[in-house]
């Protein structure tokens, strides 16, 4: 299979994926109980006006119809309005998309720099005191909740020395200063688990490309030690790393939501957990089908990148 | 003895015996690791004293976790009586963590437990009979692995409610498709093996040869992989407890108490630190008993 086609297909499949993502999210969402008409309308509401806003929101049609009208929409980009204000789903998830991205980029950055030295090292001097400490200090990163570090990290930096702000978030429009300011204790609450992972994958993919015939025959050439180490060693190691780093995502995802709680930041997972609470169902659909989106492509990115710089992996070669 | 018989015993001979379908030699292994590895030892002994406080906790804690009393609000700092201080509500922290134990240890296990029959089970099947099955099943995998863990875990709270059950179903659904490429992987690469071979030669049914001679081979692995989840589902429970959509807003779980202390940061930080704490260290003995379970077992770190 040529690499044309072997893109094409993985193509394809996301692209059923993500289609079986939406559907069954669709389905999903319907299932949680709860009334969204009723819920918008508060408690005491009459039944007429409740009937008249299921009537006026669609919810009055036969499922598949609605499911019908809705995968229409989408096809078109189109995610529908939030039935708590009206507001155009893509609008209001792009609203909040700024600060959840933000604090999950500079999280992985965070995440990389302690991770592929600490990892290297550790390989390099495997079973002596380096590696015992980066080993220790990974272990205990993994072992923390994300949401619990950045508690620590606000009572330490915020509460008592006053250096950072403890709260919400500045667009980095307004400056770089002060938006780093804000998202730089969150930033490194959901990126020390996730470093913590990455340097042990590190560590042991490059104890594996270590031990490999070419790792030797370049030494043997004369090479020096160090580019015998970066230039043979780390960009071999690094297409486990990075596969791993892609399948991690979720987890980094899964510490944003829970940091913006803690540092009173409205990104996309307050949304997200605040459109449960009020059944607004247009809202969770777009954020859970646009997060899916990311994760499939960003992994896809990653498979088709690396099929087509090595040379060895096989189109479709499958297991 | 016919030839079936030969093979059938050489089979039994050549793989020794088995406890609960797992081989002797790597239950050899499992309890030499416990006794020698340093990292084991120290793991081992996080877990089992947690599991005990947790286990024994009505028997062990100095209060009623429930219990409030409206002296302590004044002081909620650590004394005689309440050696951790008490929360908002005067509730001794100790107490309520000695209780928290119970929901986090036996939610995080629980679901990795269902993740791990359901997710192993696709894979054996998947791996097994390849074909059209396996199409189907990992296809459903792949679906399951585009959720991030914790929109499945939100979505089927809303759902089905908070609760014991179903926040442990929740975060356990999250790792079925773990579960499942590893177990597929690891059958594909004994699927040609000589003794499967032999075990389909002598007519063996396909289940008989699914559990009897794949599944003990694909073993090691997997339980490398139950442990490391096992930690990552009690992170996972407390990031739940934590958001509000854990087991039930008034039991007390590690996750819930580190929420509820939030709002005290500045006058009682120990409220939402020392929950946090016991999450870490609980979390630590596993993720060591798990590298040393690794090592043990040979089993790659980029595998699991």
């Amino acid at each position: 299979m040529g690499l044309k086609r072997y893109v094409a297909k993985r193509v394809a499949h996301a692209a059923v994926v993500i289609y079986i993502v939406a559907t069954v999210v669709f389905f999903a969402v319907r299932a949680i109980p709860g009334d969204p008409a009723r819920v918008l309308l508060g408690g005491d509401a009459n039944a007429d006006a409740i009937a008249a806003l299921r009537e006026d929101m669609g919810l009055n049609q036969p499922l598949y119809v609605q499911y019908l009208r809705w995968l229409g929409d989408l096809v078109r980009g189109d995610f529908g309005q939030s039935v708590f204000n009206d507001q155009p789903v893509l609008d209001m998830l792009l609203g909040v998309a700024e600060p959840t991205a933000s604090i999950a980029a500079l999280g992985m950055v965070i995440a990389i720099l302690i991770a592929l030295p600490a990892g290297i090292v550790s390989s390099v001097k495997r079973y002596q005191w380096e590696d015992y400490v980066a080993t220790a200090v990974s272990f205990v990163g993994i072992s923390m909740p994300g949401f619990w570090i950045g508690i620590v990290l606000l009572l330490v930096f915020s509460a008592r020395l006053g250096l950072v702000p403890a709260f919400g978030y500045v667009s980095i429009s307004e400056g770089i200063v002060p938006w780093f300011k804000h998202i730089i204790l969150p930033a490194i609450a959901v990126g020390l688990p996730y470093g913590g992972i990455l340097m042990r994958m590190t560590r042991s993919s490059m104890m594996d490309v270590l031990n490999e015939d070419y790792m030797r025959t370049a030494r043997a050439k004369g090479l020096s030690n160090r580019l015998v180490l970066f230039k043979h060693g780390l960009q071999n190691a690094l297409i486990p790393i990075i596969t791993i780093a892609g399948i991690l995502l979720g987890v980094l995802l899964g510490g944003v939501v829970a940091v913006e709680v803690v540092f009173g930041i409205q990104g996309l997972g307050r949304l997200l957990i605040a459109s449960i609470e009020r059944r607004d169902f247009p809202v969770i659909q777009g954020a859970v089908i646009i997060i899916s989106f990311i994760f499939v492509a960003m992994n896809l990115l990653v498979d088709i990148l690396y099929t087509s710089i090595n040379p060895r992996i096989k189109y479709g070669g499958g297991e | 003895m016919s030839v079936a018989d030969r093979v059938r015993e050489r089979l039994a001979t050549e793989e020794g015996s088995r406890v609960l379908g797992i081989r002797s030699d790597l239950l050899d292994r499992l309890v030499k690791t416990i006794r020698l590895d340093l990292r084991a030892k120290i793991g081992f002994t996080i877990v089992v004293l947690f599991g005990l406080s947790a286990v024994f906790a009505p028997m062990l804690a100095p209060h009623d976790p429930m219990a409030q009393a409206f002296g302590m609000l004044q002081s909620p700092n650590p004394s005689s009586a309440n050696p951790l201080g008490t929360d908002s509500f005067g509730r001794d922290l100790l107490s309520r963590l000695m209780y928290g134990a119970r929901i986090s240890l036996a939610v995080g296990l629980g679901a990795v437990t269902f993740g791990a029959l359901v997710g192993i089970l696709i894979g054996l099947f998947a791996g097994y009979y390849g074909g059209w099955l396996d199409d189907l099943l990992m296809r459903a995998v792949d679906v399951m692995w585009a959720f991030p863990w914790l929109l499945i875990a939100i979505i089927l709270v809303a759902i089905f409610g908070q609760g014991f059950w179903n926040v442990m179903f929740a975060v356990g659904f999250a790792y079925i498709d773990d579960f499942a490429r590893l177990a597929r992987g690891e059958v594909l690469s004994v699927r040609e093996e000589e003794y499967t071979l032999a075990a389909e030669s002598i007519g063996l049914s396909d289940t008989e040869i699914i559990f009897e001679e794949v599944f003990p081979n694909t073993v090691a692995p997997l339980i490398v992989q139950f442990t490391v989840f096992t930690a990552r589902a009690i992170l996972a429970e407390s990031t739940l407890s934590f958001l509000g959509l854990g087991v039930k807003p008034t039991t007390p779980t590690w996750g819930a108490l580190l929420g509820q202390g939030r709002g005290f940061i500045t006058q009682a930080w120990w409220i939402s630190i020392i929950p946090g704490i016991a999450i870490m260290i609980t979390v630590l003995g596993i993720n060591l008993f798990g590298d040393a379970l690794r090592d043990a077992f040979d089993v790659k770190e980029t595998e699991t």
